[in-house]
C-alpha cells in the first residue's frame, strides 16, 4: 500500500558507479593486505561485506537498500564481525604469545637477526647528510677493502678518490663525500643507539653498527621452511614445528613468537570441567544476578515509593526537581564521586558514620559492604530513571480503573496492590528485564567502584567478590598484563551471550517490540 | 498506602478543606521522608563542587563548605603538568560530536528507508536488527580490541588508540534501537506527503530532504542528544582502545588520574570531574523532554 515505484536517473547511476568503484578498490587493496599477513577471518569477512555493497549499489533490483548501505556495512564490520570473531577466539589460543596470525609470526620470526661467528666484521665511519636526515657508513674489511654503505641498497666497494668519494687519509678512509659531512668520534657517540638501529646495505645482506668501533654483517636467525611447516635456527641448525601455535623444537624448547591456533572446546572445558574454576565462576554468577536484581529492585522500590508517596504533596515539584538531580550526571563522574566520598581516608562519610556509630564500615576491602556499596550507588545512579518512567506510566492508567475499584470496596491499600501494582508491572516489565540485563553486564559501577576486588584468593586466575562475568572478562583480556588470555575471556564472553539472549527471548515474550516490526 | 486513596480521591474532593491534624502529621512524615531522600540525591553533587572549591590539599577536618573557596584547584588543573585535561575535553567534545553527526545522518536515511520502502528481505532485516542490538558492543570487547588490532596493521588510523576506531563503534553501537525509533516516527508520518511530492516530480531523495525530514526533528533531536550523552559518556571501550595520554577522553583520564593520584590532587580531581559534568548537564536541561522520550520509547538506559 505505501510502495514506492524508484526510478534511478542514469546521470545518478554514473556517478554511483564511481564512487562505488573507487571504495571497492579501496577495500580490495585492504582486503589482499590482510590475507597477506593471514588474517584470514576479518580478511572474509571485509569481503563478504564488500560483495554486499556492490551487489546493493551496482544492482537496481536493490535500490532501497542503498539508504541503508553504509550503515549497514559499518554494523556488520563493528556489530556483527565481532559477535562471530568472539565465537572464534574462544576455541583459540589467542592470548600474551599468541597475538598474531600465523604468517605474521613467521614473518616476525624471519626478521631477527644475529651475528654469525664466521660473519664479516667491518669498521667503519658514519657521514651525515646535509640536511642531518640520513646516513652512511664508510666500511673497511679485514682485508682494507672499503664500502659505501647506505640504507636500503647493496655495498658498493668503492676506491676512494673515484665518484662522489674524496681521497683517502691514512686510515684508507675518505676524507669526504659529496653531500655529506664527515662525523669525528666525538660527533657520533651521541647518536650511536640511532645509528645502531639503522640497517645498511640491502636485505638479507645488512650491516649493523654493533660497537664504536666495529660493524657486523647480519644474518636472518630464522628461516621458514615451507615444505615441512617448520622454522629453521640458521644458528644452530635446530627445527621448531608448529606445536599448537608455537613453535618447538624436539627437546621442547619453545620459540617466544607464537601464533593463533584452533585449540578446540578447552576454555570450556578448563571451566566447565575445572573444580577449581567453576565454583568460584558459580559464585561470581550468583553474585552477578543478585547485583543485577537488587539494582532494579530497589530503583524500582525507590522509584515508586517516591512516585506514589509525592504524588499529591504540595511542592512536589521542588521535590521531583531535586530527586533526579543524579541523573544527568555522567555515570562514570557518579561513581567516581561515591568512590571519594566512601574513601576511608579522604571521604567526609568515614568521620560521620565514626561520630555516630564508633566505626565506619570498609567499603573497598571487606565483601559485604563493598557489595553493599556498589547496589547502593548503582540505585543512586539509576532511582531517577525509574521514577520518571513510573510516573509517566502510573498518570497511563486510566481513572475509570480505579473507580471499579472503590465500587468494589477495595481500600487504599487494596487498590495499590490489587489495582496499581498489576497494571503498573505489567506496563513496566519489558522495561524491568531490559534493566536488568542491562545491569547484568554493568560493567562502569564495578569496575570504576573497585575494580571488581577485593580479591577472592587462590584462584587459578585473579577474580573478585565484586567482580561480575564482564569485569572479570575485562580483567582477563585487559588488565593482567603479563598472562593476557583473550581465548578464555572469549569463552566466557560466549557464556554471557548465552545468559543475555535467554533474558532477551524472556523480554521479548513481554514486549511489542517483535510486532512492531511488522 | 494512604497516598494512594488521596491520589484518586483528591480528583473528586477539593483541596481547600481545612487541614485535619492527622493529615498534618501525615505531610510532616512526608516532608521528612522527602528531605532525607533529597539529601541522598543531593548530597554526592553538592559535595564534589564543594571540594572542587577548596583550595585545602586535604579534607580531613575540613568542613563540608569551605571557609574560603576559591578557583584554584580550576586553575591549576587546567594547567597541570601531570596530565592534558583540556586536551581529554576537547577530545571528548569532537568524539561525541562526530558520532552524534554520523548517527543522526546514517539512521535517518535507515529508518526512512525501512518505513516507506518495500523490498525483498525488509522483515527479515529488522528482525537482525532488533536481534543484534541486544549484544552491548561491551560484551564483544576482546574481538573488537583484536579486530582493530589487525585493521591497524594495515589502516593506521582505523587501529587502536585512534579516534576514528571510537567514532566508529560508537555510531553502529547503538544504531539498531535509534534506527527502529525513526522508523517508528516516520510511519506516524502520513505518507500522502511523501506520494505528492513524487507524483511533482521530486526524486526519493528530495522527497526525503525536503519533505520528510523537517517533519521529522524531534525525533532527531532525542536520537542526536541520547547519542552525544552516551558518547561523551562510554568509558569501557574508550578506555580499552585509547592508550596514548593526549588521545584519552575526559572519562578515562578522570579514572586513570583518580586512580593514580586522589591522595595527592584531590581538589584538582574533583574540579575536573565537574567540569566533565557540564556539557551533558547543559545539554540536558533544555532537552530533558527528549531524552526521556527516547529512553522511555527505547526502554535502554544509555
Amino acid at each position: 500500500m505505501n510502495k514506492i515505484a524508484i526510478v534511478i536517473p542514469t546521470r545518478s547511476y554514473l556517478i554511483n558507479l564511481a564512487i562505488v568503484g573507487a571504495i571497492l578498490i579501496g577495500a580490495m587493496w585492504l582486503i589482499t593486505s590482510l590475507f597477506a599477513q593471514g588474517l584470514v577471518p576479518l580478511g572474509s569477512a571485509l569481503s563478504a561485506i564488500t560483495v554486499f555493497i556492490a551487489l546493493i549499489y551496482l544492482r537496481r533490483k536493490f535500490t532501497p537498500l542503498r539508504w541503508l548501505g553504509i550503515g549497514l556495512a559499518l554494523a556488520m564490520l563493528f556489530t556483527l564481525y565481532p559477535l562471530f570473531y568472539t565465537l572464534y577466539i574462544s576455541v583459540t589460543n589467542m592470548g600474551s604469545g599468541h597475538l598474531m596470525a600465523k604468517q605474521q609470526a613467521i614473518n616476525r620470526l624471519e626478521s631477527e637477526l644475529y651475528l654469525p661467528e664466521s660473519g664479516a666484521t667491518y669498521s667503519w665511519t658514519a657521514f651525515q647528510s646535509a640536511d642531518g636526515a640520513s646516513y652512511v657508513l664508510w666500511l673497511i674489511d679485514a682485508d682494507g677493502t672499503g664500502y659505501l654503505a647506505r640504507p636500503g641498497s647493496p655495498l658498493e666497494a668503492v676506491t676512494p678518490g673515484t665518484g662522489i668519494v674524496g681521497a683517502a687519509d691514512e686510515n684508507n678512509i675518505p676524507l669526504t663525500l659529496e653531500g655529506y659531512e664527515r662525523l669525528p668520534l666525538n660527533r657520533t657517540v651521541p647518536i650511536i643507539t640511532q645509528l645502531s638501529a639503522i640497517d645498511f646495505g640491502e636485505a638479507p645482506n645488512t650491516v649493523r653498527v654493533s660497537s664504536l668501533r666495529e660493524a657486523a654483517a647480519l644474518q636472518p636467525k630464522y628461516r621458514y621452511d615451507a615444505a615441512q611447516d617448520a622454522i629453521i635456527d640458521q644458528e644452530t641448525g635446530e627445527i621448531y614445528r608448529p606445536v599448537e601455535g608455537t613453535f618447538t623444537s624436539e627437546s621442547g624448547e619453545e620459540l617466544p613468537i607464537g601464533y593463533i591456533d584452533y585449540i578446540g572446546a578447552r576454555h570450556f572445558q578448563n571451566f566447565l570441567g575445572n573444580e577449581g574454576f567453576r565454583e568460584p565462576l558459580l559464585a561470581m554468577l550468583m553474585w552477578n544476578i543478585t547485583f543485577a536484581f537488587c539494582s532494579v529492585f530497589f530503583s524500582f522500590c525507590v522509584g515508586l515509593i517516591v512516585t506514589i508517596l509525592f504524588e499529591n504533596l504540595p511542592g512536589k515539584r521542588v521535590i521531583r526537581a531535586l530527586l533526579i538531580i543524579p541523573w544527568p550526571i555522567p555515570v562514570l563522574i557518579s561513581i567516581l564521586i561515591w568512590r571519594s566520598m566512601l574513601n576511608p581516608d579522604l571521604g567526609f562519610v568515614a568521620p560521620i558514620l565514626e561520630s555516630i556509630f564508633g566505626s565506619s564500615p570498609d567499603w573497598f576491602s571487606n565483601v559485604g559492604w563493598t557489595r553493599l556499596a556498589v547496589v547502593m550507588v548503582n540505585v543512586w545512579l539509576s532511582y531517577p530513571y525509574f521514577y520518571v518512567i513510573t510516573a509517566g506510566a502510573i498518570r497511563s492508567i486510566p481513572g475509570e480503573i480505579y473507580d471499579a475499584a472503590l465500587v468494589d470496596g477495595a481500600s487504599g491499600w487494596g487498590k495499590f496492590y490489587h489495582v496499581t501494582l498489576p497494571l503498573l508491572l505489567r506496563i513496566m516489565m519489558p522495561l524491568l528485564i531490559a534493566s536488568f540485563t542491562f545491569n547484568f553486564n554493568n560493567f562502569n559501577v564495578i569496575y570504576i567502584f573497585n575494580f571488581g576486588l577485593p580479591p577472592m584468593p587462590n584462584t587459578i586466575v585473579p577474580m573478585g567478590y565484586s567482580d561480575i562475568l564482564i569485569s572479570f572478562v575485562y580483567r582477563l583480556a585487559f588488565v593482567t598484563s603479563n598472562v593476557t588470555n583473550y581465548g578464555l575471556a572469549a569463552a566466557i564472553t560466549v557464556l554471557l551471550f548465552l545468559l543475555v539472549a535467554g533474558l532477551v527471548i524472556i523480554q521479548l515474550r513481554f514486549t511489542k517490540a517483535l510486532k512492531e516490526t511488522a | 498506602m494512604d497516598a494512594v486513596q488521596n491520589h484518586s480521591t483528591s480528583r473528586a474532593v477539593s483541596m481547600r478543606k481545612p487541614i485535619s491534624p492527622r493529615k498534618l502529621v501525615r505531610y510532616f512524615l512526608l516532608y521528612l521522608l522527602a528531605v532525607a531522600l533529597i539529601l541522598f540525591a543531593v548530597i554526592p553533587a553538592l559535595w564534589v563542587v564543594s571540594a572542587s572549591l577548596n583550595p585545602a590539599k586535604s579534607l580531613i577536618g575540613g568542613t563540608f563548605f569551605p571557609a574560603e573557596p576559591s578557583f584554584v584547584n580550576y586553575e591549576e588543573l587546567l594547567s597541570s603538568e601531570f596530565f592534558p585535561y583540556a586536551k581529554w575535553f576537547v577530545n571528548s567534545l569532537k568524539i561525541a560530536s562526530i558520532t552524534t553527526v554520523i548517527t543522526v545522518f546514517l539512521t535517518s536515511l535507515a529508518g526512512y528507508a525501512l518505513s516507506r520502502f518495500r523490498f525483498q528481505g525488509r522483515r527479515v532485516l529488522m528482525l537482525a536488527i532488533l536481534v543484534l542490538n541486544v549484544f552491548p558492543s561491551i560484551l564483544a570487547m576482546v574481538a573488537i580490541f583484536s579486530m582493530l588490532q589487525q585493521l591497524g596493521t594495515v589502516i593506521e588510523w582505523i587501529g587502536l588508540d585512534t579516534h576514528a576506531a571510537l567514532i566508529l563503534l560508537y555510531s553502529t553501537g547503538s544504531m539498531g534501537i535509534n534506527v527502529l525509533l525513526v522508523k517508528a516516527y516516520v510511519d506516524s508520518i502520513p505518507v500522502e506527503l511523501d506520494e505528492s511530492a513524487l507524483v511533482d516530480g521530486a526524486t526519493p531523495w528530495q522527497t526525503f530532504r525536503h519533505i520528510v525530514f523537517p517533519i521529522m526533528t524531534p525525533i532527531v533531536i532525542t536520537i542526536g542528544v541520547l547519542t552525544f550523552i552516551a558518547a561523551y559518556g562510554d568509558f569501557v571501550i574508550a578506555r580499552v582502545l585509547l592508550k596514548s595520554s593526549e588521545n584519552l577522553t575526559v572519562m578515562v583520564g578522570l579514572q586513570l588520574f583518580q586512580t593514580d593520584r586522589f591522595d595527592q590532587d584531590f581538589g584538582v580531581i574533583t574540579a575536573g570531574a565537574v567540569l566533565a559534568a557540564i556539557p551533558i548537564i547543559l545539554i540536558y536541561i533544555p532537552l530533558q523532554k527528549y531524552v526521556i522520550d527516547g529512553l522511555t520509547a527505547g526502554s535502554v538506559k544509555g
